[in-house]
């Protein structure tokens, strides 16, 4: 092998010093910390025994006089047309938090949402979901929900509260005092028209939007820049070369599903017509998108603003623009420059720093490279991130001098991820009537007199313009389950109006749409679509007026920290919801924590190691010596440390909106104090086999088969003494392409919500029992410094000479004849042989029963948790083993349907889960005896290879090799 | 022991019985019918649930003057299936059919000639020609072949339940006894000296004591043979037997979805909106349905047939793409009043008719892929496809 993948920092200092791995200092199967001492010695004393024995005997006496649960069949009164118990029906809607869009499908069982899949019919974000989105559904059952309105803490009744809300606003406009109506971006023509309605009626009432991530910078560099405030429209999709600066495309700047399909587009790669685009980042953490770049540059934050006018001075030499001085850094552009130049109108450079100076080089590059109307659109803005930052300093300024009589907050959180939070909280105790309309009883609530829940997403109707003339409803799927009302029906009761929302909204589209004699239909069809799309005009772009650009010299001492948002949590909205606190993030591997990422010299130099305690500007975080982390940098997380999110969420990690982003902080190590990190970065370990193949777009159009040469060497030499199953009809196949693949972390929270998969909790998770069926697997390459990432999703191969089959004392574990490695629980003893006998470790143990059970307090043991369940897969029990089943479910219901239609199946009848809702199509699913499906094309694909086909286990699921363009 | 109780409840089912035979007789005193001949007045049973003749609009219109009204060949298909004539866009049919809150008429199996003399009966306005007022005997065979029936179908049950319900707990109890017996004899009195006589006994007891333990333990969790009380004295064989109502009319989502569906109380009140009262239980029983329709309660039925949670089984897979009769699983539930779970929904009796049942392997085009099995079948290597040949017998078909 040319290359040599590590999995951890010890890995790499093994193949450092010695690279062959022979010894591996075996880490336990399993830790054995939170045993107690009898169950690490593995003894029972003569107590156990003699509970065992009266346990077992009381059991059995139990069992035998037992009678059968009585069990009802309640069926509806009036049953609706539309509605047919154990049938799915799929409503168009759209998920917006105030931060992500995404234009989606809810899945209903017996009218109750129970999954979120992607709608392939918007042309944003194209059937693409990501984490958050797909995790959202668990928010609706959500049991630290409000339940009740309540005033000053008391339970209160609508009634109550509008006579009441609506007596002060009315004094408070007739005394003339500041009324400020705080709320994150809206993207909601509808709501914001309302809003302005309800300010002509108060006209007291000031809009402040908020945010917790700011791309104020962005818009004000576009203001000087082309006249107007706004973000404009990216096309990734259009650009060969892409050059980020810390901004997380992929991952969680602006609208990454979007742009992850964008990006996907030209990663992946034809054999006859081989072109690829080529990514550059630099950036000053490990970032998704820095994992997938081809060339990552790891810089300080402060040295950004000075690489970037190098770079526009490199490029502005050759187009003719003025120069400025600029700093010297040491990181060499030219490379990059050239390049740029040589795709000029196809290159883009982004920028995720919420600074002007550096918004403005980048807008000047961009300029110069005459990116404007092809890769950059100023004409079609994107209408997220509204927040403005000054407007939120003067209000708590203002809020403190005494001067705001109200406020009404909605979807925001200041007290928690504000900067100046305490500032915040007792301007807030200033202001004579506060209303929060959170659905929860978050930090801002618990200060507010005024309580409001909102509902939640799934039970609104709203509309969204996310980019100008690409609009999208969202409809409710579910009556309320509380005592809530929608926000936009407060300010509509509390300025008079009697209509709610949904006709209100109705009327405004009434005026949009143009062909108003056939309004119902098309407003039906609308709404089955979830998406309507306006043609924008097209217009040149505005002109560009040039601003002198400027960059200081980068600091050469002290640590800058770096605030990043990480997959799962995002800004923290969704900390109470365990999916996505268990999902492992995709480059460190860690659960149920942030903590501080620093470079591997920094940790050598001030003997840092793993879990170690330091405390910065007060606060104490244990440290992740994170591979890639560039020198003179920390990164943090936000999103932690909710204090009043629900039970999950609570305490969990650090909160980090109190510091600042860029500014140099203090590292001191706190000694001898540990603190547990639950990394999944180890489980699960394949050795150093040739899992992870990659090659470069150069050796792939020499070679198709490069970097995948042992595939031929296997096929040849691979004996068995087995027979070759025959199937007849169908046999199920996966492939998934490696260069497509991000490692974003959509597919395993989706295969969670699909197949029922149990949370197991922070100390489990550190005991390398955690039961996702998928996972993503991150290799590192190259250098501790600034190493290349690998990401692979696997989970069971569905091999067709299964080792865990024929270890199965019982067969619960065998093959179908449609090539499924099939799992009957029911029959399964749990001995564990299969696990142990699995070359790809996919299979999981129940060690615990999940549900009901106190030790694990997440949604499955709670009445309204559990109604996310989905009715078509069993909950498993404690005992037996599990793995992933190719959503049998799902190819059971589509090839049902095929029958019921009297027809064959055609391919994209079935998708999995995984694949469903994949941001960047990587996943295929389909019959491997049928010609023309993708996976069997691909299983031709000089790329195509198998997890560890020396051991000849013939996986139906394949791997084409990732291609990087270096 | 392992105590095999899971029947219960079924003293109501046979005081339904008692009830109706008890009504049936009441009616054969006070009830004289006037007919055209036995069989019209037979007929006129099932339309009577919906149609009077001459006493105004129940369900369905009243059909005095219909003979009129509309032309004989209209009537005779409309009888014989009237949702057919309105999916096929009859406009009188689809009138009829609007007129009458869009309930349907459930089809009837009655050939042309039984329908043309249920007119002639319906014109005669329920009497025979020339107004004779006699005592209809035909009327008492009817109510006699209702109690003759009700008989059977207890004969019936009673006979399944022998087979199935063995109670063995006396010989498990004996044989205990002796086991121990011989045990004592064997090692402390001694009195009989030859010893194969304890071990053949001590053996014979302990194999038969353990297939009595099988056999129970294999049935712990089954419920064949239960008929829980229901909330509602609801009689399936009034409704699919006297009323001739089909299956899927009332479990309406049998062959679309994984339920066959309890009907909503809504569906029920297709008809009961006008029948107020039953022939059996008068206005007892449908003074609830009307209760919970008002009030907006659903009504609780008690499951009968129950699968464990770790079986999937889809109705629309078995009633519409493999044409199984409900019967078949179900039993002649139109002999039934109450329910009573006749198979014991074992595996073992899933797969029993996975292996021997056919697919419907050459009319429906799913199975087109399945070039092999065609193969064969096209070379008579296989006289039919079943289930179990396109893996009907895998664990992941049910268990996932």
């Amino acid at each position: 092998m040319e290359k040599l993948y590590w999995q951890s920092l010890d890995d790499y200092k093994e193949q450092k010093s010695n690279s062959v791995i022979d010894k591996k200092d075996a880490t336990p199967e399993f830790s054995i910390e939170g045993l107690d001492e009898s169950e690490v010695k593995g003894q029972s004393s003569r107590r156990d025994f003699l509970k065992l024995l009266g346990f077992s005997v009381s059991a059995v006496a139990l069992v035998s006089s037992c009678q059968m649960p009585v069990r009802k069949a309640i069926p509806l009164l009036n049953q609706p047309d539309d509605m047919i118990p154990g049938v799915a029906n799929y409503y168009a809607s759209t998920f917006f938090d105030g931060k992500d869009y995404c234009s989606i499908l809810v899945k209903t069982r017996e009218s109750r949402p129970i999954k979120i899949e992607g709608n392939d019919m918007s042309p944003l974000t194209k059937g693409g979901t990501n984490a958050r989105v797909q995790a959202s559904v668990l928010n609706l059952y959500d049991d630290a929900r409000l339940k009740n309105p309540s005033i000053a803490g008391a339970k209160a009744t609508w009634d109550a509260i509008d006579k009441e809300v609506i007596e002060r606003l009315t004094k408070l406009n007739e005394d003339g005092k500041k009324v400020v109506l705080l709320t994150s971006t809206i993207i909601s023509p509808s709501s914001r028209a309302l809003i302005e309605e309800f300010i002509t009626v108060y006209p007291n009432v000031e809009w402040i939007t908020y945010d917790p991530v700011s791309f104020a910078a962005m818009r004000k560099a576009n203001e000087l820049n082309f006249g107007t405030s706004l973000i404009p429209s990216y096309s990734f999709d259009k650009a060969n070369v892409i050059v980020g600066f810390n901004a997380d495309y992929l991952g969680n700047w602006l609208m990454p599903v979007t742009f992850s399909k964008q990006y996907s587009v030209n990663r992946k790669v034809i054999q006859d017509n081989p072109k690829m685009s080529r990514s550059y980042q630099f950036e000053s953490l490990m970032s998704l998108t820095g994992a997938n770049a081809d060339f990552r540059v790891g810089i300080r934050p402060s040295d950004e603003a000075a690489i970037l006018l190098n770079l526009y001075n490199e490029i502005a030499k050759s187009t003719g623009m003025s120069v400025y001085n600029a700093p010297k850094t040491n990181i060499d552009i030219s490379k990059v420059a050239k390049e740029l130049l040589s795709n000029k109108g196809k290159s883009l450079v982004v920028s995720g720093t919420d600074d002007i100076n550096i918004q403005l080089i980048v807008n000047a590059i961009n300029t110069a490279l005459g990116n404007y109307g092809y890769t950059i659109d100023i004409n079609t803005p994107v209408n997220l991130m509204q927040g403005d930052d000054e407007a939120m300093d003067n209000l708590v300024k203002e809020m403190n001098t005494g001067t705001i009589g109200g406020i009404i907050i909605n979807n925001s959180n200041p007290v928690y991820d504000y900067s100046n939070s305490k500032g915040f909280i007792t301007g807030l105790k200033k202001v004579g009537t506060s209303i929060s309309t959170s659905d929860i009883m978050d930090e801002t609530a618990l200060e507010c007199e005024f309580v409001c829940p909102d509902n939640n997403y799934l039970e609104s109707w709203n509309d969204a313009e996310p980019v100008k003339g690409h609009f999208s409803i969202m409809q409710p799927t579910i009556q309320p389950i509380f005592n809530t009302r929608q926000f936009q029906d407060n300010l509509l009761i509390w300025m008079g109006n009697s209509d709610d929302f949904e006709t209100y909204m109705e009327s405004k589209w009434r005026q949009r749409l143009v062909d108003v004699s056939n309004f119902n239909s098309s407003w039906n069809s609308i709404k089955h679509d979830g998406v309507y799309q306006i043609k924008n005009e097209i217009a040149d772009q505005p002109e560009f007026i040039g601003q002198s650009l400027m960059a200081k010299k980068a600091l050469d001492k002290g640590i800058e920290l770096v605030l990043y948002e990480n997959i799962g949590m995002g800004i923290g909205k969704y900390a109470n919801n365990p999916w996505l606190q268990e999902l492992p993030d995709p480059i460190t591997t860690a659960t149920w924590d942030n903590y501080l990422c620093i470079s591997p010299a920094y940790a050598e130099s001030n003997d840092l190691k793993l879990e170690d305690i330091v405390s910065i500007n007060g606060i104490e975080i244990p440290v992740l010596v994170q591979p890639g982390q560039p020198d003179g940098t920390a990164a943090l997380a936000i999103g932690y440390g909710r204090t009043a999110a629900g039970k999950a969420g609570n305490n969990v990690g650090v909160n980090a909106f109190g510091l600042i982003n860029g500014s140099t902080i203090d590292i001191k190590k706190i000694d001898g104090k540990t603190y547990p990190l639950a990394l999944t970065q180890m489980h699960h370990d394949m050795e150093e086999r040739p899992i992870a193949r990659e090659t470069t777009l150069a050796k792939f159009i020499k070679d198709p088969a490069s970097g995948n040469e042992l595939h031929a060497y296997d096929e040849k030499h691979n004996v068995t003494l087995y027979n070759k199953i025959k199937y007849d009809g169908l046999h199920w196949g996966m492939s998934i392409d490696l260069s497509s693949c991000t490692g974003c972390g959509n597919c395993v929270i989706a295969c969670q919500a699909e197949n029922n998969v149990a949370v197991i909790g922070k100390e489990q998770v550190k005991n390398r029992r955690i039961m996702h069926w998928m996972r993503i697997d991150r290799y590192y390459s190259r250098d501790e410094v600034n190493p290349e990432v690998f990401h692979m999703p696997v989970m069971c191969q569905h091999c067709d000479n299964a080792p865990c089959e024929n270890v199965c004392p019982v067969a619960a574990t065998n093959h179908s004849t449609e090539g499924l490695n099939q799992m009957a629980y029911n029959r399964c003893i749990g001995t564990r042989y299969c696990i142990n006998n699995c070359p790809y470790k996919v299979r999981r143990f129940n060690w615990f029963e999940f549900t009901n059970n106190n030790n694990f307090d997440y949604n499955m043991n709670s009445e309204l948790g559990k109604m996310v369940l989905n009715p078509d897969v069993i909950v498993r029990q404690r005992g037996v083993v599990e793995k992933c089943s190719m959503c049998v479910q799902r190819i059971q219901e589509g090839k049902l349907v095929a029958k019921m239609e009297n027809r064959e199946l055609k391919e994209g009848d079935i998708k999995m889960s995984c694949e469903q809702s994949c941001p960047t199509n990587a996943i295929q699913f389909g019959n491997l005896l049928n010609e023309d499906s993708v996976v069997k094309k691909e299983t031709k694909n000089p790329r195509m290879y198998h997890l560890l086909e020396g051991l000849h286990t013939l996986p139906s699921t394949s791997y084409l090799t990732k291609i990087k363009n270096t | 022991m392992i105590i095999n109780n899971i029947i219960r409840n079924n003293s109501l089912f046979i005081k339904g019985f008692l009830i109706s035979g008890f009504l049936s007789l009441f009616m054969l005193v006070s009830n004289f019918g006037f007919s055209q001949t036995a069989e019209d007045e037979k007929n006129f049973q099932v339309c009577k649930a919906c149609h009077t003749i001459g006493g105004g609009k129940l369900v369905g219109p009243d059909l005095l003057g219909v003979n009129e009204k509309r032309d004989e060949a209209w009537l005779i298909s409309f009888i014989q299936n009237s949702t057919a004539m309105i999916e096929a866009g009859d406009p009188i049919a689809i009138e009829v059919f609007n007129e009458n809150n869009k309930i349907p008429m459930p089809p009837n199996a009655l050939t042309d000639d039984q329908v043309r003399g249920l007119l002639l009966y319906i014109a005669s306005g329920g009497k025979i020609e020339g107004g004779e007022l006699t005592a209809s005997p035909e009327t008492e065979n009817v109510e006699d072949m209702d109690l003759k029936t009700a008989e059977e179908t207890t004969k019936l049950i009673a006979e399944m339940k022998r087979d199935g319900q063995r109670n063995m707990s006396y010989v498990f109890i004996v044989l205990a006894i002796l086991f121990l017996i011989s045990l004592f004899d064997l090692v402390i009195i001694k009195i009989v000296k030859a010893k194969w006589i304890h071990y053949i006994i001590m053996l014979t007891s302990v194999v038969i004591i353990g297939e009595i333990v099988f056999v129970e333990a294999t049935g712990l969790g089954r419920q064949q043979y239960y008929q829980p009380d229901q909330p509602v004295w609801f009689s399936h064989k009034v409704h699919a037997d006297q009323n001739q109502i089909d299956c899927k009319y009332c479990h309406f989502t049998a062959d679309r979805s994984m339920h066959a569906g309890i009907p909503p109380v809504a569906t029920c009140m297709n008809c009961h909106a006008q029948v107020k009262e039953g022939k059996k239980t008068g206005t007892k029983e449908i003074a609830k349905i009307h209760a919970a329709f008002e009030n907006n309660e659903p009504i609780e039925w008690v499951k009968v047939y129950n699968l464990p949670d770790h079986v999937y089984f889809n109705h629309a897979q078995h009633v519409n793409v493999g044409k199984v009769d409900c019967a078949q699983c179900h039993g002649e539930v139109e002999k039934m009043d109450e329910i009573i779970q006749i198979p014991d929904l074992s595996m073992g009796w899933c797969i029993e008719c996975h292996r021997t049942e056919s697919v419907q392997f050459t009319t429906n085009k799913f199975y087109d892929q399945y070039t092999k099995l065609h193969e064969k079948l096209k070379k008579g290597e296989m006289p039919n496809v079943t289930v179990q040949n396109i893996g009907g017998d895998e664990c992941a078909k049910c268990h996932y």
